[in-house]
């Protein structure tokens, strides 16, 4: 028995999707593997019209994605009925669309993720225009398909729904295409789809983007705060720049509310510029939206990098927006894990051009997404806090450190599976796994997940922690060791470790093993490993423990099973 | 004989305004299509027959995203697949070129009044 299960995240290997359609999709194929950005998705087209087949017995691997594309007088034949205006009863389209939906249901299984595209008809399928939407138009039958396709959809965990018509314009289907190739679209949807198909990908894979530095004159406000003054800055009021402007304001917040953290990196005075934030009568966006701020003349890179350690995020989830093309340049340049968008001129492009970026796509919102905002305000009365006590062991204590452990269940399962699939560095072997894949890998009863949330006198970081084992007659493995590096160094990697050894203790078994598999970002994880008592097998990059000896909880820290207090 | 003979200096700005339409239309074309097989900017580039590289997939995005990209600049809906499009030897896909002549060809007959 291994550890080396593991499937670790490759950014050079291209990914395997799988085209299920009723029509013919090469085209989109052909845009998806000619695109060397990130993620590489090598394309395979399963023969068109066979879509439940393809579904329920593809040649596929079950790492691979697939997307589903459909025509919805294919799967619903009843819709086709309305089209050719024959009296439809509505349940016998909910009834052919559930078969659909069963079908995706059972497919999970298969595949890593599956993606599937909600239903359109033509511009030109006017459907008598002014029926179109009246009780049995197909307009409105068409809408209500949508709308329980997505209901229905919401109980599976690996299946996503993409707005289809969001790559529509009145030139989208193409009658040519459909007689020569068997394409029902036009090239430029098959192009849109991709860009988003691909978004869909990264974001499933929790490689979308967690914090956006912007700049201040020119960008969140019109003119320069130093030169005219918080009074006179263009913001809202009856004037386009400025009406703009709070518009991006809004959007920024918007993104914000969503878990998206917020810095600034400015060239001005700090007080001018906070005065402006504070004073301002129209500002959307007040200091304490940013997580933090980087006011001063500095270099504009080193301020983004100082920004992005600050927060404990790598420089590859953060987005950078300047108005200047020079700044942009030097970011660029001196950080290319940075993302920095060509930002437009026209500052009534501004909130459009955000609200456009696919690099801030999340799978799903989790409620420690929602609230990533105020857990960094805490986070920063926590630092201020540790300023002011002496010693780093005593200020731990000073804290009421409460860690509460909890084995895998439904209630927390998209919360362990975006864990597993984000975090970098305190990450042992970082497995990256669906949903899916994780149920199937916890099948065995011999395999056990625990999830560790933390809270403390400052504020609850909720679910930051996860803990596996495979466990054998005499050896147990720990698969993952994750923790979020918003916990990082707060003992709760010792807490952790202590509970593995006792869980093994308690079985009578004699090794705990810790296999540790180096990435280009993990290596806090190794040096915590490499303190944390265990003996190493450098060879092997195994770390060692015999659980008859006892391995001490740190001091200090309260640990709840569920929510029963444990002995320790 | 070719059909589509080059055309006079007199048309040569509407040549070219259908020309760069060509171009952009490939530009489009390349983002779907693996290195190896993607079309040069060049009049001389073969569309179909022999040394050609697109295959008929291919082929067909081309002709409804020039199509398309024609109606957009030109203002004229263009049917790029009547006249026998694919002959060998007359065909106007047998190069960029021949494509160009052809929709000049067309635009002109469409929009000059007859002397």
């Amino acid at each position: 028995m291994s550890s080396a299960n593991h499937l670790q995240a490759d950014r050079s290997t291209a990914l395997k999707l799988y085209l299920i359609s009723d029509f013919n999709l090469e085209t989109l194929g052909n845009y998806l593997s000619n695109d060397s950005t990130w993620p590489q998705v090598a394309a395979a087209s399963a023969p068109f019209g066979q879509v439940f087949p393809a579904l329920l017995h593809p040649h596929s691997d079950p790492s691979d994605f697939a997307l589903v594309w459909t025509s919805p007088e294919k799967v619903v034949p009843a819709f086709g009925d309305n089209l050719n205006n024959v009296e439809v009863d509505e349940d016998r389209v909910l009834a052919e669309l559930g078969e659909f939906t069963n079908c995706l249901q059972q497919a999970q299984r298969h595949f890593r993720a599956i993606f599937v595209v909600s239903w359109t008809i033509p511009a030109y399928e006017r459907g008598n225009n002014l029926l179109g939407l009246r009780r049995s138009g197909p307009r409105r039958l068409l809408l209500k398909m949508n709308l329980a396709l997505a209901e229905k959809l919401e109980s599976c965990a690996s299946v996503y729904l993409l707005d289809g018509q969001r790559w529509m314009d009145e030139n989208s289907y193409s009658p040519k295409l459909w007689y020569l190739t068997k394409t029902p679209f036009h090239p430029a949807v098959f192009s849109r789809a991709a860009g988003d198909l691909k978004a869909a990908i990264s974001a499933v894979l929790g490689a979308s983007r967690k914090l956006l530095v912007v700049d201040l004159d020119n960008v969140l406000w019109g003119g320069a705060v130093g030169d005219v003054g918080w009074e006179d800055l263009r913001l809202g009021g009856h004037d386009y720049v400025g009406e703009a402007l709070l518009d991006f304001q809004k959007a920024l917040k918007s993104l914000r509310n969503r878990g998206i953290l917020l810095a600034i990196a400015s060239k001005n005075d700090e007080g001018i510029a906070m005065e402006a934030l504070t004073k301002h009568p129209q500002m959307v966006l007040r200091p304490d939206d940013f997580a933090a701020t980087r006011i001063n003349w500095n270099d504009k890179a080193a301020n983004v990098a100082e920004l992005a350690e600050e927060l404990n995020l790598g420089l590859q989830s953060v987005v950078f927006i300047d108005d200047n093309p020079i700044e942009r340049a030097r970011v660029r340049e001196a950080l290319p894990e940075v993302y920095v968008p060509e930002w437009p001129a026209d500052k009534t492009l501004f909130a459009s051009t955000l609200l456009q970026m696919v690099c801030f796509d999340a799978a799903n919102i989790t409620a420690e997404d929602a609230s990533r905002q105020q857990m960094v305000a805490t986070d920063r009365h926590r630092k201020l806090s540790r300023q002011m006590v002496g010693s780093a062991e005593e200020w731990l204590l000073s804290c009421q450190t409460v860690v509460t452990v909890e084995e895998q269940c439904d209630a927390n399962r998209e919360r362990v599976v975006q864990l597993l699939n984000k975090t970098n560095q305190m990450n042992l072997a970082t497995r990256r796994l669906s949903t899916q894949e994780l149920q199937a890998w916890l099948q065995p009863a011999n395999r056990k997940l625990w999830t560790f949330k933390v809270s403390d006198k400052f504020g609850d970081s909720g679910l930051t922690g996860i803990l596996s084992l495979e466990i054998g007659s005499e050896i147990a493995w720990i698969t993952d060791f994750v923790l979020s590096c918003r916990v990082m160094g707060r003992n709760v990697e010792s807490v952790m470790v202590a509970f593995a050894a006792q869980h093994c203790a308690g079985l009578g078994l004699q090794e705990l093993r810790a296999d540790y598999f180096p990435t280009a970002k993990n290596k806090p994880c190794f040096r915590f490993w490499m303190s944390s008592g265990f003996s190493y097998d450098e060879g092997k990059n195994r770390f060692l423990w015999f659980p008859r000896q006892p391995y001490q909880f740190p001091r200090g820290i309260e640990v709840r099973l569920q929510s029963l207090p444990v002995s320790i | 004989m070719d059909r589509y003979l080059p055309i006079s200096v007199d048309d040569g700005a509407e040549h070219d305004s259908v020309l760069k339409v060509i171009y952009e239309s490939i530009s489009d074309l390349n983002f779907q299509l693996p290195q190896e097989q993607r079309v040069e900017k060049s009049p001389h580039a073969v569309l179909f027959g022999a040394g050609g590289k697109l295959d008929s997939l291919g082929l067909a995005n081309f002709i409804v995203i020039a199509e398309q990209k024609l109606h957009d600049s030109l203002g004229l809906r263009i049917n790029l697949t009547e006249d026998d499009p694919f002959s060998p030897n007359t065909g106007h896909f047998r190069t960029i070129e021949s494509l160009a002549n052809y929709v000049s060809d067309l635009v002109s007959r469409r929009t000059k009044v007859p002397q």
